[in-house]
């Protein structure tokens, strides 16, 4: 197509098609970017090639079986989704959960954080071209997926969450698995820092490239370590504490450009404080119960099942009815690995969800995306693209 | 201020109402035609700034137990950055005879994005949205999947993609370029259409 620009001068754009099936797209974003040679001068995208209508079938099973959908929100860090939505829940019914189960959660809530921004950084990197860090970033990783094998009985989908509790205690020796763990988490950031920082090629991918300033970024709603890369303190871990998180020592990383790198460094630098949270959690691990005993919220224990009248009717009840939630309508979100995940449920009461919408982190974030390529080169759009780390699964839900 | 007193606030100048359904925060319910000034009051007023808009949920109650009034309803969910910890809610119910709800997309740059989810899920029009497309589903979908009366089960035969060259074209005008040839990919044509795929 040919333009005139700002001057009057005539240019000649070519419309460049890239997705939905592009490797840097990580399967299922498009954007139509119209071209002047190598520059990007505008660019729109479309996103729900991934929609499965997550709002609509969660309307159909009971409050406990959205809990197994909630995991395809953002595949990376499953189990933050998973306790997430059952934190919302949790608020409406107004119980509290035990100490253990407390800790528990904040234990796997920290170190899918430290999965999720591993394979961020790891894939923003492959897509520049390196491939060494992303096999650092991915050897620990694998340990924790092992930990989820073990304590879950599955690697990527794990819904090991329970309205009320956790599908299940923790495992003989879980707690030398995740300190052996974190070593190799902290040996990978090393090498990693020891990759990136320095990197002629990676700086100049990277720095300068996708900048949003504050202002802008917060118009936009964006949450988690892109906003706090553009220097926002702002973590819901912090301003609205769950699970005891302001016990804990740790420090909010913020950057201060705002750009590609600094997206990427500041989620490493995360790594680091989960690292410290964790540390921290695995000294409160006390012995106790993990589910709170309330058979109208969290289903009574099999024992209890076989042994039990109360108990039998109380897994009947749960399983063919589902839980109560009080009547009602909130707002809940939650501090995830890309930023505030919200869920807004409305209840009628029954054993139904009456409407879950979920607030993905994602979405706000790719709805700026053409304010961060345009101007710059089509190369810059997938180091940007993959610094934002947009998971399909809770963009398009 | 708090929460409650922000609410007390919105009573005085936009008659707003307390939304008793919800027991767990402040949730305000307030008349579309005074949306835009309670938004931009929340935003930039002295009360408190609110400068994050954090969500746009569209609400069918339809099949809501003992439900009275309209039957659709948009809420927004308000957090502020200077005042951490702050939050609040603002609901404006749409009747079905008048599916209308002044766009608040000048105000906050994501509700661009959220007001066309809302749109295609609910089919809520917002008055003066510079964009109004469908977000999530299909081009050619027909229908509002996220109403009460659609059917989960319900298929359809969807077979083009989205072309985005006109939207491309409004973009690069927006940026203050001049389009005056356009690209010939531009018009849709009818081989791109399987056979019985529904075209508007």
């Amino acid at each position: 197509m040919i333009v005139l620009d700002k001057n009057g001068d005539k240019l000649n754009l070519m419309p460049l098609n890239v997705g939905p099936s592009h490797p840097a797209t990580h399967g299922c974003l498009r954007f139509l970017a119209a071209m002047d040679g190598e520059t990007i001068v505008a660019s729109v995208e479309e996103i729900g090639y991934l929609h499965r209508g997550f709002e609509k079938m969660v309307e159909r099973g009971t409050w406990q079986q959205v809990v197994p959908y909630t995991d395809r929100l953002n595949y990376c860090s499953a189990i933050m989704n998973n306790i997430a939505y059952c934190r919302a829940v949790e608020n409406m019914f107004g119980v509290e959960i035990t100490e253990r189960c407390k800790v528990l959660r904040v234990i796997v809530n920290e170190l899918s954080r430290i999965n999720d921004h591993f394979v961020c950084v790891a894939a923003a990197f492959q897509d520049l071209g390196g491939t060494t860090p992303f096999m650092y970033a991915f050897n620990p990783r694998e340990e924790i997926m092992c930990i989820w094998e073990k304590l879950t009985g599955a690697r990527l989908t794990n819904s090991y969450a329970r309205i009320g509790g956790l599908y299940r205690d923790s495992y003989d020796g879980f707690e030398n698995d995740v300190l052996a763990a974190l070593g190799s988490v902290e040996k990978a950031l090393k090498d990693l820092h020891a990759c990136l920082d320095r990197n002629r090629i990676f700086l100049d991918r990277t720095v300068g490239i996708g900048k949003i300033s504050a202002e802008r970024a917060i118009s936009y709603g964006w949450t988690g370590p892109c906003l706090r890369a553009s220097g926002v303190a702002s973590d819901l871990r912090k301003d609205e504490p769950y699970y005891d998180y302001e016990t804990y020592d740790w420090e909010v990383v913020v950057g201060t450009q705002g750009d590609c790198n600094d997206r990427l460094q500041v989620r490493l630098a995360e790594i680091e404080e989960s690292v410290k949270i964790v540390r921290q959690a695995l000294k409160r691990l006390t012995p106790g119960p993990v589910d709170i005993v309330d058979p109208r919220i969290r289903v009574p224990a099999h024992k209890l099942a076989y042994q039990d009248m109360e108990g039998l009717i109380g897994r009947f009840k749960s399983v063919y009815e589902g839980i109560r939630v009080p009547e009602g309508e909130y707002y809940c979100g939650s501090e995830c690995a890309n930023g505030e995940l919200g869920f807004t449920i409305v209840s009628d009461g029954s054993g139904h969800p009456y409407r879950i919408k979920v607030r993905p982190p994602c979405l706000t974030q790719f709805a700026a995306f053409h304010e961060l390529v345009e101007g710059g080169q089509l190369a810059d759009s997938m180091a940007v693209l993959s610094g934002l780390n947009i998971i399909a699964g809770e963009l398009d839900r | 201020m708090t929460a409650e007193e922000i609410f007390s606030c919105l009573e005085e100048k936009f008659g707003a109402k307390r939304e008793t359904l919800d027991k767990w925060s402040v949730t305000a319910v307030l008349s579309a035609t005074y949306l835009r000034n309670a938004v931009e009051f929340l935003r930039d007023g002295d009360a408190a700034k609110f400068e994050m808009l954090v969500d746009i949920a569209g609400i069918d109650y339809l099949t809501y137990p003992n439900h009275e009034g309209p039957r659709f309803a948009v809420a927004y969910a308000l957090k502020s950055i200077s005042n951490p910890g702050l939050r609040i809610r603002l609901k404006v119910l749409v009747g079905e005879d008048n599916l209308k709800v002044p766009t608040i997309s000048d105000l906050y740059a994501n509700a661009n994005w959220y007001e066309r989810e809302v749109y295609d899920q609910f089919g809520i029009v917002f008055d003066g949205h510079p964009d109004l497309r469908r977000l999530l589903n299909h081009v050619e979908f027909v229908g509002h999947p996220l109403r009460k009366d659609y059917p989960a089960q319900k298929r359809q035969w969807l077979s083009t993609n989205d072309y985005l060259l006109p939207e491309l074209e409004k973009r690069l005008q927006d940026l203050g370029y001049r389009v005056i040839q356009r690209s010939k990919e531009v018009e849709t044509n009818d081989n791109e259409f399987l056979e019985g795929s529904i075209k508007e």
